[in-house]
């Protein structure tokens, strides 16, 4: 033992662990943004995929609720189908920018 | 046609003991076996990782730890600190959705998650859940939420009708994607094993060696999922809590 304690003592532990706090920034004031694990280009497609898939069920579903309300059949189906498709892509648009911010 | 089993079969529902109160079809089915078991597992991991409390924690002690330090660190960096009063729920939705994943992967098991209806009753439990943090949080300045600034004024009503639409989107896109990951991989797993069998010793090598690569692709997807899940959850809950996009 005339080497001392070996480096790692646990009763130093409390002091080191606060030098090291005090070197990395706080998580606390971390900025808010979605860190989204789109690495993969698979996964990205096929989120993309199930963005739109979603937007349109759930636009056509809309749509042909309120025909059935109404009686109306093809209007609301085909307003709602389309404006589906729109929030689709407004969806898988803001992905990419998510994607895009985290590269 | 074919002999075997159909590779959809392993998601067939089969009730175990039957239990009907008033009309209600309340059985036992091996799928809620499976969800009692995920959450018997977690507490089982969860206490006894942390019996001892040691200041150096061993390696048991490290994984429940790590699993806190991870879901606690996505909370705060995607909602801010005053998201961690939702931290209880996000770390609950993590941890089952990663058990049952995991569990599904055992051989002979059960994959809770390759039904929409459990990813979707999840789904719409954080959907209306972030709503009504948002309602009760901002009033009806949440609704500011479907109105997208600097858009010309005979846009507007269309604009707010999509944003509206890609809202009410999530909870489909968010179970959808789960449930189509978890059971598309299970499928696939079953088929390919199938072609080990029908190919016999001569050629049934190479489906094997596949599989056995899909099965490591298959672990990861389960946690990755169960993150995704997660995260997009956090990022919801930003969405009520901060109200930007």
């Amino acid at each position: 033992m005339s080497e001392g304690e070996p480096p790692t003592r646990l009763n130093d532990l409390d002091a080191r662990l606060r030098r090291l706090r005090e070197r990395t920034p706080s998580e606390d004031e971390a900025d808010v943004g979605p860190g989204l694990p789109s690495r993969s280009a698979a996964g990205f497609a096929f989120r993309v995929g199930v963005e739109l898939l979603a937007a349109l069920m759930v636009g056509g579903g809309i749509g042909w609720l309120l025909d059935r309300w109404f009686g109306t059949l093809p209007l609301f189906l085909l307003i709602f189908f389309f404006l589906g498709a729109g929030a689709g892509l407004l969806n898988v648009f803001r992905a990419a920018k998510e994607m895009n911010r985290n590269d | 046609m074919s002999a075997g089993p159909s590779p959809l079969e392993q998601f067939a529902i089969k009730r175990l003991v039957d239990i009907h109160i008033g009309g209600l079809d309340v059985s036992i089915t091996n799928s809620s076996v499976f969800m009692l078991l995920a959450i018997a597992l977690i507490t089982i991991f969860l206490t006894l990782g942390m019996r001892q409390q040691a200041m150096v924690p061993g390696r048991w002690q490290s994984m429940v730890e790590l699993s806190y330090e991870f879901v606690a660190k996505m909370v705060r960096d995607n909602v801010g600190s005053e998201g961690m009063r939702y931290f209880p729920f996000v770390f609950t939705l993590f941890m089952f959705i990663l058990f049952c994943n995991l569990l599904g992967m055992v051989p002979f098991s059960f994959t809770v998650t390759s039904h929409i209806i459990v990813t979707f009753a999840m789904a719409i439990v954080v959907f209306l859940g972030v709503t009504i943090i948002g309602f009760i949080r901002h009033g009806t300045h949440f609704l500011k939420l479907f109105v997208p600034d600097g858009v010309p004024i005979f846009l507007l009503p269309l604009l707010v009708v999509i944003e509206l639409l890609s809202y009410l989107t999530r909870p489909i896109s968010l179970s959808v994607r789960l449930f189509a990951n978890m059971m598309a991989g299970h499928t696939m797993l079953k088929v390919f094993g199938g072609f080990v069998v029908a190919l016999g010793i001569l050629a049934g090598w190479a489906p094997l060696a596949f599989v056995v690569a899909l099965t490591g692709l298959e672990i990861g997807i389960a946690i990755l999922q169960a993150y995704v899940f997660a995260i997009l959850s956090c990022i919801y809950l930003n969405d009520a809590i901060n109200l930007h996009h």
